[in-house]
């Protein structure tokens, strides 16, 4: 607990400078209203009636995010094992080889049908 | 192989450091001054880092830089921060208000708080309180670190979605895909450490870098480099790497591809206080992977080599300075890189990130964690395991190795034929090809049996 | 003191948070609320001495998982609205059961920490809170930890089956298209350089003006088609208040295509 108060203290200084800059920006500037400038920024044209693609997106962002967790969930497990790899020792290696592996298939298929290309 | 088994203690003429014990003692006044001091240490250094990196830059592009403002130009960045101040703010027209409002928040306070964990020195006495120079530590330091960086995503990806332009949306997708593809690389760069430090505390981290043993030659004791920057050179080159993938930083800075995407995620934060949270938010994340790098790899605030032979150069408040030199070093490190290297393609970005630094980096962890298993453990069932990890390791890559040597000499032999059908008939495949009875030509291929070399 | 504050500004914060998940009307809102309450738990992860489990909550929940629910928002869109047709035979049913058999794993859970005598922290502690972590994952719950690996194989199967297209044929590389451009040139006399940028600065300060050529003409080229044809619906709407000496892009002469 004593170690997270002073997370906290700085916490409460950049949130209250954050919170403080963004609310102050409105009434320090000059107001001088014009239809052009609240428009979505498009190189001059009129903004396009419609949100990119219809307001969709490309699905293999999806990919990407669903690759991010299961490196992620590999990562937090290999911190702990990490740590304690000397206690652990070559039992602990063998397992994480197999963990290792066993991800890797899913990677390696994954590489395989492309998955990992950007257009 | 035995001089890793047991590595010789040698103590210096200084403790290793705090530790963790050394941590949630401190009154809340304390924590208060070290707070301020942090966060003040922050905002300066963004000020100075703006300046140092705009100065740099001219100069490597035979260019002044700023030199109006102030000597040197020093207040320059002041008076940038003080024009975005009294600059209107735009609120446009289809913006989701609360998001477009809480995004600069969001990106801007994980950055600080990442850098709560980094430490600074010793154990100094401040105001007759002795205190570790630094804000706090905790069994999972470094994970913090990891955390307040995803949180810090979601400022993008808000700034983006709230946006309502399609610049923005696609720059923030595309940042915040980028980044969670290097925080993967990243996080995987530290494993090696935590192998060899056993700990994931910053300030211990730190300790176990005091000291790298030293290698027995007969009488005479040649010291061990202890920076694991040294010992696990991979793992630091991809974390250097990762670093400038993970601030957006040039090479890597995809997200304001201005040639593509205006500005990217901010394109619709005008020049006002917002943007400049945004602005404070990618410079201090630069220090705060900076602060990183050189806790985990560089040695902490501990003295560089030739100082730290100096009885003092360890202790009180003399590590600050090192550490601060260490942090300054690694900014113009940034600079440096942005002068000198182009934008990568978006494609190369990703291909990089999830195809070489990932695969990479899971093969070196294996390889340090049995050589680690080595000192553990000496029997042969270690050894006989390694051989099959290595063996395995080696047979991917020789099966990789092969298959792409494949494809480069048929598309290479392919060239080559192209090249020489081309050259019987020119028009082959419908290629323009200038007369080639123009005066200029007369002779150039008479005599001479030069084979050009195609490109590629 | 400290723990009973937090507890209480967490639980209102978070409770608040969870009905704003219900509640709210925008789908990202309610992601964020979701946010909100896992970072409540993770703050009283940690106050509860339990760090690990806190930067976990942070980074795969908050960071990745929310990451994923946010990148899938953007990609049904922002505007869309639900559909309500229930399009899996039997789902109602099959949901009932599979949170029968969550209930009755919390229940058992529960009864687990009630009926059994606590081991207390500090022995659990012992080697520290991440060293006793891994001896617990790495010794004790080694075939619920490889069995992990299957699930995240299954994750990412997954994500591949829904997600992604794979591709018929190679796509075409710079240099096939390079490739390609100068075919054409050979065949048609089609241009195969970039195009002549738009008259932005020059003309107007808009991408969707022409450039103008030397001879004065208009570059009918150097506006993007689906510009010019946005223009062109403008022009039309606005053709009242159109400046004389503009010239309009449906006027554009085909002239410039015979080089």
């Amino acid at each position: 607990m004593e170690l997270y108060a002073p997370i906290l203290v700085l916490a409460v200084l950049a949130a209250g400078f954050a919170v403080f800059s963004v609310s102050v920006a409105p009434f320090t500037g000059p107001k001088r209203w014009n239809r052009a400038k609240l428009d979505a920024y498009e190189c001059g044209i009129e903004p396009t009636p419609q949100p990119v693609g219809g307001g969709r997106f490309p699905l293999k962002y999806m990919i990407t995010a669903m690759l991010f967790i299961v490196f992620d969930i590999e990562i937090i497990f290999l911190y702990p094992w990490a740590v304690a790899f000397d206690q652990l020792g070559v039992f602990g290696l063998i397992e994480m080889v197999l963990f290792i592996v066993t991800v890797l298939v899913a990677y390696a298929y994954v590489w395989r049908r492309r998955g990992l290309d950007w257009d | 192989m035995t001089f890793l088994v047991s590595p010789v203690a040698n103590p210096g003429p200084t403790s290793p450091g705090p530790t963790l014990a050394d941590f949630g003692h401190d009154p809340l006044w304390i924590s208060i001054i070290k707070a301020v001091f942090l966060f003040v240490f922050l905002m300066v250094g963004v000020l100075m880092g703006v300046w140092t990196e705009r100065k740099l830059i001219s100069r490597m592009q035979h260019r002044y830089g700023p030199n109006r403002a102030g000597k040197f130009g020093l207040l320059q960045t002041v008076a940038d921060g003080l024009k975005m101040g009294l600059k209107e703010d735009l609120m446009p027209r289809k913006v989701d208000k609360l998001l477009y409002f809480l995004a600069p928040v969001i990106i801007a306070v994980p950055a600080f708080l990442a850098f709560s964990v980094i430490p600074f020195g010793p154990v100094v006495s401040m105001f007759g309180v002795k205190t570790p120079l630094q804000l706090t530590d905790l069994p999972v330091a470094v994970l913090l670190i990891l955390a307040m960086a995803s949180i810090g995503v979601y400022g993008i990806v808000l700034a983006g979605w709230a946006s309502r332009s399609p610049y923005a949306i696609l720059g923030g997708l595309r940042s915040s895909a980028q980044v969670v593809s290097y925080e993967i690389a990243m996080g995987l760069s530290f494993v090696a450490v935590f192998l060899y430090a056993g700990t994931l505390s910053t300030s211990e981290i730190v300790a176990k870098q005091a000291d790298g043993g030293s290698f027995a030659l007969g009488s005479l004791n040649i010291p061990l480099p202890s920076w694991y920057a040294v010992l696990l050179i991979p793992s630091f080159l991809i974390y250097v790497l990762t670093m400038l993938g993970e601030t957006n930083r040039v090479p890597f800075d995809l997200p304001e591809g201005e040639g593509e995407l205006v500005g990217g995620f901010h394109t619709e934060y005008s020049s006002s206080l917002k943007f400049a949270m945004f602005m404070l938010a990618e410079y201090v994340n630069v220090f705060v992977v900076s602060g990183v790098a050189t806790t985990l790899f560089l040695g902490g605030w501990r003295a560089p080599w030739p100082i730290s032979l100096w009885d003092g150069a360890n202790v009180g408040w003399w590590p600050m300075l090192w550490f601060f030199a260490k942090l300054v070093l690694l900014f113009c490190f940034f600079v440096w890189v942005r002068a000198s290297l182009p934008r990568v393609r978006y494609d190369q970005l990703m291909h990089f990130g999830w195809k070489v630094l990932i695969p990479l980096n899971l093969a070196w962890i294996l390889m340090v964690a049995s050589f680690r298993a080595l000192r553990v453990d000496n029997s042969p069932l270690v050894i006989v395991l390694m051989a099959i990890v290595v063996v395995g390791a080696l047979g991917v890559y020789f099966r990789f190795d092969t298959v792409l040597q494949r494809r480069r000499e048929q598309r290479a032999a392919q060239e080559a034929e192209e090249f020489d059908q081309l050259r019987d008939q020119p028009t082959a495949g419908g290629f323009p090809v200038p007369a080639l009875d123009l005066p200029h030509y007369h002779g150039a291929t008479t005599g001479l049996n030069r084979k050009e070399v195609p490109s590629a | 003191m400290g723990e009973t504050v937090t507890f209480w500004v967490l639980a209102v914060a978070s409770v608040a948070a969870a009905l704003g998940l219900v509640f709210s009307r925008k789908a990202v809102y309610s992601a964020l609320m979701l946010g909100v309450v896992m970072l409540s738990l993770a703050v009283l992860y940690a106050v509860q001495d339990a760090p690990f489990l806190a930067a976990v909550q942070i980074i795969v929940y908050t960071g990745a998982v929310m990451m994923l629910f946010l990148f899938v928002l953007m990609l049904v869109g922002v505007d869309s609205s639900d559909s309500l047709v229930e399009t899996l035979r039997g789902q109602r049913f099959w949901a009932f059961l599979a949170g029968l058999g969550f209930a009755v794993l919390l229940a058992l859970g529960f009864g687990n920490v009630v009926f059994a005598a606590p081991t207390g922290l500090a022995a659990v502690n012992q080697a520290g809170n991440v060293p006793s972590l891994a001896e617990a994952i790495f010794t004790r719950y080694v075939f619920a930890f490889e069995v992990t690996s299957a699930l995240l194989i299954t994750a990412a199967l997954g994500a591949m089956v829904l997600a992604h297209r794979e591709r018929a044929e190679a796509k075409a590389t710079q240099k096939d298209l390079s490739r390609a451009r100068f075919v054409a040139f050979g065949e048609t006399g089609a241009n195969p350089a970039s195009l002549p940028g738009p008259g932005t600065y020059a003309r107007h300060n808009a991408i969707d003006m022409p450039a103008l050529l030397p001879d004065g003409s208009i570059s009918q080229l150097s506006v993007n088609r689906h510009l010019a044809r946005h223009t062109e619906e403008l022009l039309e709407e606005r053709s009242g208040e159109l400046d004389a000496s503009e010239t309009p892009v449906a006027e554009i002469t085909e002239g410039e295509n015979s080089k």
